[in-house]
């Protein structure tokens, strides 16, 4: 059985003891004397969560160790037939015996035919073996739950230790997927600075990963200073906070502090809209209507522009900013208590006075907050910059020329047929590891600085 | 025998007030003398609050509210198109029943009306301005030597003192307040009382508080509102010992309310 039917089955078992034990805790209770310690919903739970959380667990289990296990079998088989193979052999053989059992590809060589049959007989043995073993958990635990109901006993405890533990368990999986990106991030970095100096890539000022991309092509050793990229990055993000952050604010101020409830309730969706187009489609805008734009009018002031360029890029990815931080700063303004606004205006201050001096310096802390959330954002973006600041590393802050920002060497690194051990695909993951540090700079900066402001406006 | 008579403040005539098509208050038509201390009486809901906000316009800040009547201060329409609502709230200060003092220093607190109004213009003029309100307010001893703390940082009572004290601080002519003691333990009350008494020396004040003995500890005058109708109003001794109606009789001895 698949693992979504299977998924299927154990919901459909744990919703049947959730009814058959809240009705029979239900019948037990009404004809009970004392006080039951619970209401009859939380026997449902409990038992609810009995039947589906060690079966769902014995699933997972299964559904990542099996094929790994059978893998390793596998693999020990063909080292033992075949002495003579070292382990990529090996691995290739497993690869192809894994396609034939799934029937991408055939061979006819009868050997591997023959490991191939195995191969799939001994999958499906343990899929089988998976299917009996968590139904049989799922709906003997069930069973038993459901047929020993004791309204004595509190199960309300009992379910919040479940919750609680479903919790955990979360926040534990969002700590480790995270902390495990982050190491295969350092790992892969460690690499390439084996085999580029640190030193040199930190404060190098020229970007050219000119290496070839088959090892048989002969090619001058690339460059890797990544000075001119980040501060190509920093340039796009800069004029893109300088459009979207006195348009953003302005308007979330206009939104919360001036507008009538019907405009509001018109432009607040309309801005959240906007904020879900999405980024290639400025993108065209950017390569296609603003830079020519731009260019012409330099042209007009006898400026010379290029047809890329980082205020074309920074300008329009301002524009997909804008609904961002004005929707999120409306939020934010809205929520300073009215008492506040109440106590100004009773002194006489008009309402820009009011906003200005008292609701905006309460709102301070959170907006630093939104803000940094837009620069994470606009310096992770990539597909503005791709269509319309190029692709070439000019170590420039003239934002007429065209530069190019780390996100978009790092695609322009990792697409195509790459090598993985290759210096000029290990040298993207020093571009992440940089990009990673920077805004996480930027974010503890923020977190420090708003802190701060809210420890002064508490 | 004649009472001694004094100036009027307020005029109200006819005053009713709608949220939406929702009435709230029904022409209300009450006199506020000027220097005394007039307590709003009421149940939960009669519309005191909302007469209360008609007499210096916050009633402008909510959307779907209209006044519709009279209101004159020392003789003048308030709902005329001369007055701008901005200027007559310098006149008219409010104290609201949460203490709601801003997020900044006791010293910004008080200096904030001043500031906004151009009123001491240099910093030794604002700093005697913030001493000498908040020794009106009877805060000045408690506070002096914190003038740059926060002043969300007080004490309930003490930061709604700092709220009266920042009302006083743009030299209004009338104070109004609104269940001002409502949240303050007792001890903070009386301090509250007893300075509402002090300030009615210079200020005309006007309180809306939902404890009896309140209003006829500080009021001169008392008006008991029920359902948005204006029921009795005249001296406090009076409205509490022998009130005319059936109404206020039931209300002040607890019957309902
Ligand atoms: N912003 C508003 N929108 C709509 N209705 C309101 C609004 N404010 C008050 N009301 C209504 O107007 C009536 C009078 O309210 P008001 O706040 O003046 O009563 P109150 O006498 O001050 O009561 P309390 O003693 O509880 O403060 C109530 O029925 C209330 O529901
Ligand atoms: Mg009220």
């Amino acid at each position: 059985m698949s693992f979504s039917t299977l998924l299927l089955l154990i919901f459909a078992f744990s919703l049947c003891s959730f009814f058959f034990s809240s009705s029979s805790a239900f019948k037990k209770i009404k004809s009970a004397t004392s006080r039951p310690s619970a209401l009859p919903k939380h026997y449902g739970q409990y038992s609810l969560a009995w039947t589906l959380f060690p079966a769902f667990l014995l699933l997972i289990v299964f559904t990542i160790i099996g094929p790994i296990y059978v893998d390793n079998f596998f693999k020990q088989q063909i080292a033992l037939t075949e002495a003579s193979y070292d382990k990529a052999k090996i691995e290739l053989v497993l690869a192809m015996i894994k396609n034939i059992s799934n029937g991408s590809i055939s061979s006819d060589e009868p050997k591997i035919l023959k490991l191939a049959e195995e191969y799939s007989n001994y999958l499906s043995k343990i899929y089988l073996f998976r299917t009996l073993s968590v139904l049989l958990l799922s709906s003997i635990l069930g069973i038993i739950i459901s047929s020993n109901i004791n309204i004595l006993k509190n199960s309300r405890v009992k379910v919040e230790t479940f919750y609680r533990i479903l919790f955990f368990v979360s926040a534990v999986i969002a700590i480790f997927t995270t902390v495990g990106i982050i190491a295969s991030l350092l790992y892969e970095s460690l690499r390439f600075f084996a085999l580029y100096p640190f030193f040199d890539f930190l404060f190098g000022l020229h970007w050219a990963p000119n290496i070839a991309i088959r090892s048989d092509q002969v090619a001058a050793q690339g460059s890797f200073g990544m000075l001119p990229v980040l501060i190509g990055t920093i340039l796009v993000a800069l004029i893109a906070m300088i459009v979207a952050l006195p348009i953003g604010l302005f308007s979330a101020i206009y939104l919360a502090e001036f507008a009538s409830k019907r405009v509001r309730d018109i432009i607040k969706p309309t801005l959240e809209v906007l904020a879900g187009i999405p980024t290639v489609v400025y993108g065209y805008f950017a390569a296609l209507t603003a830079a020519p734009f731009i260019r012409k009018i330099g042209m007009t002031l006898g400026l010379d522009v290029s047809s890329e360029s980082a205020l074309a890029a920074g300008a329009v990815m301002g524009i997909m900013i804008i609904p961002f931080i004005s929707s999120l700063s409306d939020d934010i303004i809205n929520s300073v208590p009215q008492s506040l606004r109440d106590g100004s205006l009773g002194l006489g201050a008009t309402k820009a006075e009011t906003t200005i001096k008292v609701v905006l310096p309460a709102a301070f802390p959170g907006l630093v907050g939104a803000f940094l959330l837009a620069v994470s954002r606009a310096i992770g973006e990539t597909m503005i910059v791709v269509m319309a600041a190029g692709l070439s590393a000019n170590l420039t802050i003239n934002p007429l020329e065209t530069v190019t920002t780390v996100t978009v060497q790092i695609v322009s690194l990792l697409t195509g047929d790459t090598e993985f051990d290759d210096i000029k695909t290990l040298s993207a993951f020093g571009l992440g590891l940089a990009l990673f540090a920077f805004t996480l700079i930027l974010n503890v900066i923020a977190l420090v600085v708003s802190r701060r402001l809210s420890e002064q406006y508490d | 025998m004649v009472d001694k008579i004094n100036n009027l403040k307020f005029k109200t005539k006819n005053v009713s007030v709608f949220y939406g098509s929702k009435q709230a208050i029904n022409k209300i038509s009450l006199d506020i003398e000027e220097k005394q201390i007039t307590a709003l009486i009421g149940p939960s809901g009669c519309g005191k609050s909302t007469f209360l906000r008609c007499l210096n316009r916050m009633n402008d800040v909510i959307s779907n509210c209209s006044v519709n009547g009279k209101i004159l201060l020392d003789g003048n329409n308030i709902y005329s198109d001369e007055i701008d609502p901005v200027l007559l709230r310098a006149k008219v200060g409010m104290v609201f029943q949460k203490p709601n003092p801003f997020p900044k220093s006791i010293f910004e607190n008080i200096a904030y009306g001043p500031r906004i109004h151009g009123i001491g213009n240099n910093r030794a003029e604002l700093t005697d301005l913030v001493h000498h309100s908040l020794e009106q307010a009877g805060l000045i001893d408690e506070v002096k030597d914190r003038l740059d703390d926060i002043a969300t940082g007080l004490s309930g009572g003490q930061q709604q003192r700092i709220c009266i004290a920042r009302a006083i601080a743009v030299n209004p002519d009338v104070i109004l307040m609104d269940e001002p003691c409502s949240a303050l333990d007792p001890i903070a009350t009386a301090k509250i009382e007893e300075l509402m008494s002090s300030l009615s020396k210079s200020y005309t004040i006007i309180i809306v508080t939902h404890s009896m003995q309140q209003a006829g500890r500080v009021s001169q005058k008392t008006a008991f509102f029920h359902m948005g109708d204006l029921i009795e109003y005249g001296e406090t001794p009076k409205i509490f010992t022998q009130p005319d109606q059936q109404k206020t009789q039931d209300y002040i001895t607890g019957r309902f309310g």
